[in-house]
């Protein structure tokens, strides 16, 4: 028979859906079929996966009408062919604690200077589309970092829930990269960082001109 | 109306109330993580706490919304009165885990402090949203939701093992709740303070 394949990884995007991935095991070569199966805590009932096909090959995906949060759900994975079958170790998941959003969108770098002609440097950037943070059902926090292009140590600044940062002490003549990412605060994971952003700080850009 | 020092009748506006308590419900979760995580690592290595939590909470008789759509159906009223049960429902357990949780053998103090601040922070929490509550549904503040804790016996267990798990049992829930209460308030906010629209 197959062996038992193995449940790596389930995320949710945006606090509305997830979706978990399995490995298959070794299968000899024969055709083999896999099933998931899940129940939720409190519950008796086993289901089937309701959505084989949206998130790709060995995957499961829960819409919106299937996913529940604060509670936790059992899920197993059956691999079976001609042979046998054989059933995946349980995965316990709590949606609340697998929330991984998508990186934050729309990053802007603009070169200011206050009325007094201290020169700073605003960023702004909004939240990934998919996570509806305007309800309030989820809470994003962010997170930058920037480096000088040629520099090796990243200086990585935790913002909170606000979308636009100010600085005020960068290197005239130097060319930075900046990205973004973010986490739903308490529970879940960071997301990727955001693409590369560039900005060239002119030379004239002195700090001392106050 | 901002409160000028030393006014009388100063009262908070509903934006300055729900600012504070989604603060204060926020800061309650992160202790509820912060315990839950150190109970865990001190005691709960190797003993499968969690197989025996499972479904297992005092409040579980309540119905809460589990996913957007259900916390968005319903009714602000609705949403406020089943936070408002749930804190009172926890109000009388985490008065004895404060007591209880001086008795666990080696316990460590950081698990004492925030096991007394928890219970201060919760109160806390649970005055400001009376005061919400009862400036929304203009003075009155129903309590027909609560849930009954019996667990003070278990909590005091001769054998450490069952003992302990209560404890375990105790904070996950509480863990639970109160990520469940800072996210209905923190919809609550957006949707009565900010038109929805955060």
């Amino acid at each position: 028979p197959p062996e038992k394949p193995t449940i790596i990884k389930c995320r949710s995007p945006e606090k509305e859906t997830f979706t978990c991935w399995w490995k298959p095991g070794p299968d000899g070569g024969q055709p083999t079929n896999y099933t998931l199966l899940y129940s939720k805590e409190g519950e008796e009932q086993v289901y089937e996966c309701p959505d084989y096909r949206t998130a790709g090959p060995n995957s499961c995906y829960f819409d919106k009408k299937h996913t529940s949060f604060w509670t936790i759900y059992n899920i197993t994975v059956k691999a079976t062919n001609e042979m046998g079958s054989n059933i995946s170790d349980p995965h316990y998941v709590d949606v609340t604690y697998i929330v991984q959003p998508d990186p934050p969108v729309n990053v802007t770098l603009e070169l200011k200077k206050t009325i007094n002609r201290k020169p700073y440097l605003v960023l702004t950037w909004s939240p990934p589309p998919l996570a509806d943070v305007r309800s309030g059902w989820l809470t994003l926090e962010y997170e930058l970092r920037l480096k000088p292009e040629e520099g090796e140590e990243w200086e990585t600044i935790f913002v909170g829930q606000q979308t636009q940062y100010k600085m005020f002490s960068l290197n005239p003549g130097k060319k930075y990269i900046v990205q973004i990412h973010c986490k739903p605060d308490h529970h879940g994971s960071w997301s990727e960082w955001t693409s590369e952003k560039y900005v060239q700080i002119p030379t004239d850009f002195r700090v001392k001109d106050m | 109306p901002i409160c000028s020092n030393g006014s009388v009748n100063c009262q908070l506006s509903l934006r300055e109330l729900f600012d504070r308590v989604v603060k204060l419900s926020h800061l309650v979760h992160f202790l509820s993580s912060e315990i839950f995580n150190e109970f865990n690592e001190h005691y709960g290595q190797g003993r499968h706490f969690i197989a025996r939590a499972v479904n297992s909470c005092h409040t579980s008789t309540l119905t809460t919304p589990e996913d957007k759509e259900q916390a968005q159906q319903i009714h602000h009223e609705d949403l406020l009165n089943l936070v408002l049960g749930m804190l009172r429902s926890w109000n009388d357990p985490l008065i004895h885990l404060a007591s209880e949780v001086q008795r666990i053998k080696e316990a460590p103090d950081t698990i004492l402090r925030k096991a007394v601040e928890i219970e201060e922070k919760n109160k806390r929490l649970l005055e400001g949203m009376e005061k919400i509550v009862g400036r929304i549904n203009s003075g009155e503040v129903g309590n027909e939701i609560y849930s009954q804790w019996e667990g003070l016996p278990s909590l005091q267990l001769a054998d450490e093992d069952s003992r302990l798990s209560a404890f375990y049992n105790l904070l996950h829930c509480f863990h639970r709740d109160s990520h469940k209460i800072d996210n209905y308030l923190k919809l609550l906010k957006c949707r009565l303070i900010h038109g929805s629209n955060c």
